[in-house]
């Protein structure tokens, strides 16, 4: 029971790591607080749901219409909401949480007004049997897909010009912009492609779980804990602290109770938060906690 | 002055004919308002009102209910108590019920709270403005021990759909045909850490699972957060041990996954129990399919559902279906839809036979209601509960469904108007 357990925190591991990768690409690469990432991930789950299940698109092109959905949706936010506080980090978080409760609660009330499951199917309904225990290949291809995402985003951050440029603008902004980066521009990317991807995040992880507004909330929270606790703006930081939360969830669910599965999650951020504040690979704050 | 004559002459003449047309109800009877009061926001709540306010339009167009000697139609007037959203208080839900009585002049409530304590706290309002309620979603069965303890304030409360001991009584049967069937003895208990669930588990096991005459035996028992996705360690622990059933009961709509998994891990146990998501026709295409073997509960006749032995099951369904379309996909909870639509039926009786609206006479004729109707043979205890069992003829009946591999949906339990046998999931044997 042991070996087949420690697989499955694995891939909660990879799904935790999925869910926060896009939120660490805007907030922790970029300095963008991009605080409607949970409300963005649930909405392409239901723009998916839209295109699969009422018009009737086919499965993989109904994911491409919600992460390109999503994509230009986060360009937008940016545009006509962000622009205007851009630079005033509290007013941006404040900002994006307004647009992320304004997009759930909409969502929440069209979806009452035609009350009904809403489901995201699986890509297949196979499952493989490995050291006595059938895992599904709806999880598989989520550990494919994490591990694909983690290398495309850790070379376009260290040797592409616009992941440069992401990086640029959060190091110090009035330098980029004397460098010829437009900030703008860039900064209206990299919510897009945060954007992005919560929408991968979305369709390939909410077929494992129930398309339902809160998660939205819980999605947040989710990255949140993920990247507080690897380190912003540390693609390295959010892979192992994935791999480490997920695992001590599975473990916790085996030997001790499903009820301290949030519980671990949580005491793991104030232990960061006392011991090192910048968070396990981050670098922000390394200087003062030296000093 | 012959003037002053001709206009008082006419004055009485109108005030003569007025006094006629008032006076014999022609066009000014005043109509009986019926409140419904509940989560109206929730598919249960929805559908609940949808099925009386169908019955309301069929009693207004045969001109009303007969009082006495007169009809007096019928008015809807609703309120949503939103007392099933989380953070909620019940004082809320009272003053929502409140305004449908004093503002609104209700003369009965139908449905009801959804949350448990709401509907115990509103049974002293109830008392109070002595004013009928008919419930059909609530189900702590505090609500008979008050009626017991003091039947003169809270006679005029009365419950169609089934309580929480109704439930684990199902459950309970269930589990001793699908012993008795399959020689089967250990059982693995899934279900989500909220109050209903924890109110119909933990009885049930003391009651039932874990009493020697039973037959059977828990393996294990794990409790998951409400809104958890995953439940693979609950289920390969269930596995390890060698369970040949899962009771799984959770109301969630995260719940639906603890299904699918189990049919992707291949657990060789039979899953039965409570999801209250599997019930409806639809299900399985709205759910992408995929569940074949598990079975669940929906928790009256007629709720979606809808056998030959129970005419009047069919009955609901088609005139539901012509009156608002095809039944809900999946979101509505396979509970209290049938008995609101009754209880309208038996309060117009009540009224009818009682020749008056006075709420002591009409209470006395429900607690004598004893008709056929959509959930079965429809009479109440003597704490104003609804008699629920086993066979159609001689009360009110919940039913079993299991979902075969092909997306067929068949009822299977209880035998009296079972359409098949459980079938068993691959690689599960019976037991010796």
């Amino acid at each position: 029971m042991l070996i087949p357990a420690l697989i499955y925190g694995v891939i909660r591991g990879v799904i935790l790591t999925l869910s926060a990768i896009g939120f660490n690409l805007t907030f922790g690469i970029s300095g963008l607080p991009n605080f409607a990432y949970g409300a963005l991930y649930i909405l392409a789950g239901y723009i998916m749901w839209f295109f699969l299940t009422i018009l009737g698109f086919p499965y993989s092109l109904s994911m491409v219409v919600s992460v390109l959905f999503n994509i230009l949706l986060g360009g937008l936010i940016y545009r006509f909401c962000l622009l205007h506080v851009r630079g005033q980090i509290m007013s941006e978080v404040i900002v994006t949480f307004g647009v992320g409760l304004v997009i759930l609660e909409v969502t929440r009330y069209i979806t009452a007004i035609n009350p009904r499951m809403y489901q995201l199917p699986t890509v297949m309904d196979i499952s493989f049997l490995f050291l006595n225990v059938y895992f599904d290949l709806q999880r598989i291809i989520v550990l494919g897909i994490g591990i694909f995402l983690f290398l495309c985003l850790r070379y376009f951050t260290r040797h592409n010009k616009i992941g440069l440029a992401f990086r640029g603008i959060a190091q110090n902004e009035l330098t980029s912009i004397s460098l010829g980066i437009n900030s703008d521009w860039i900064g209206a990317l990299s919510m897009a492609f945060g954007s992005g991807l919560a929408a991968i995040a979305a369709v390939t992880i909410i077929p494992l779980g129930a398309l339902e507004v809160n998660e939205g909330y819980e999605m947040l929270l989710n990255a949140l804990l993920v990247c507080i606790i690897g380190g912003l703006g540390s693609n390295i930081g959010v892979v192992v602290a994935g791999l480490v939360v997920g695992m001590a969830q599975q473990l916790t669910d085996l030997f001790i109770g499903s009820e301290w599965i949030m519980v671990v999650g949580l005491g793991a951020i104030i232990v960061i938060l006392l011991v090192k504040p910048s968070g396990l690979f981050g670098k922000q704050k390394e200087l003062e906690e030296r000093v | 002055m012959k003037k002053g004559l001709f206009i008082s002459i006419f004055m009485l003449a109108v005030t003569y004919v007025g006094v006629l047309l008032t006076g014999n109800g022609a066009i000014a009877a005043e109509p009986i308002v019926i409140g419904i009061a509940s989560s109206l926001g929730l598919g249960t709540g929805q559908q609940s009102m949808d099925a009386i306010k169908m019955v309301v339009e069929e009693i207004n167009s045969r001109g009303g209910i007969t009082v006495g000697s007169s009809k007096r139609p019928l008015k809807v007037e609703t309120v949503d108590l939103r007392d099933a959203e989380p953070g909620v208080p019940v004082t809320e839900a009272l003053l929502g019920m409140e305004k449908l009585i004093i503002g609104k002049k209700a003369y009965a409530i139908l449905v009801g709270p959804y949350r448990s304590e709401a509907l115990l706290a509103s049974m002293d309002l109830i008392a109070k403005h002595k004013v009928l309620m008919l419930l059909s979603i609530a189900m702590t069965p505090e609500m008979e021990n008050k009626i017991q303890k003091d039947y003169e304030s809270y006679k005029y409360v009365f419950r169609l759909c089934i309580n929480s001991k109704n439930f684990m009584e199902y459950m309970a049967g269930l589990y001793t045909y699908i012993g008795s069937e399959f020689k089967f003895k250990r059982v693995y208990v899934l279900n989500e850490d909220s109050g209903f669930s924890r109110a119909a588990v933990n009885p049930l096991i003391a009651n039932y699972f874990e009493k020697p005459d039973s037959g059977w035996t828990v393996m294990g028992h794990r409790t998951f957060p409400i809104g958890a996705t995953d439940y693979t360690t609950g289920l390969m622990d269930a596995q390890m041990k060698g369970a040949q059933a899962l009771l799984m009961l959770t109301s969630m709509p995260q719940g639906i996954n603890l299904v699918k998994q189990w049919k992707s891990m291949k657990i060789s146990a039979l899953m039965a129990g409570y999801t209250g998501l599997l019930t409806t026709e639809e299900a399985w295409k709205e759910l992408g399919g995929g569940f074949g073997g598990a079975m669940d509960l929906i928790m009256e006749m007629g709720n979606g559902i809808g056998v030959k032995e129970i005419p009047r099951s069919l009955e609901f369904l088609d005139k539901y279906v012509k009156r608002y379309g095809p039944w809900p996909k999946g979101g509505a909870m396979p509970h209290g839809i049938a008995p609101a639509y009754e209880s309208m039926y038996i309060l117009q009786e009540a009224i009818e036979k009682a020749g008056t609206l006075d709420p002591d006479a009409v209470v006395k004729e429900i607690e004598k209601t004893d008709r056929m109707g959509a959930m079965g043979r429809i009479r109440f205890d003597k704490n104003h509960q609804v008699v629920y069992g086993v066979d159609p003829q001689k009360a009110s009946v919940a039913v079993v469904i299991q979902w075969r591999d092909d997306g067929q949906r068949v009822i299977v339990f209880p035998e009296s108007i079972a359409k098949g046998k459980i079938e068993l999931p691959a690689g599960l044997k019976t037991g010796r």
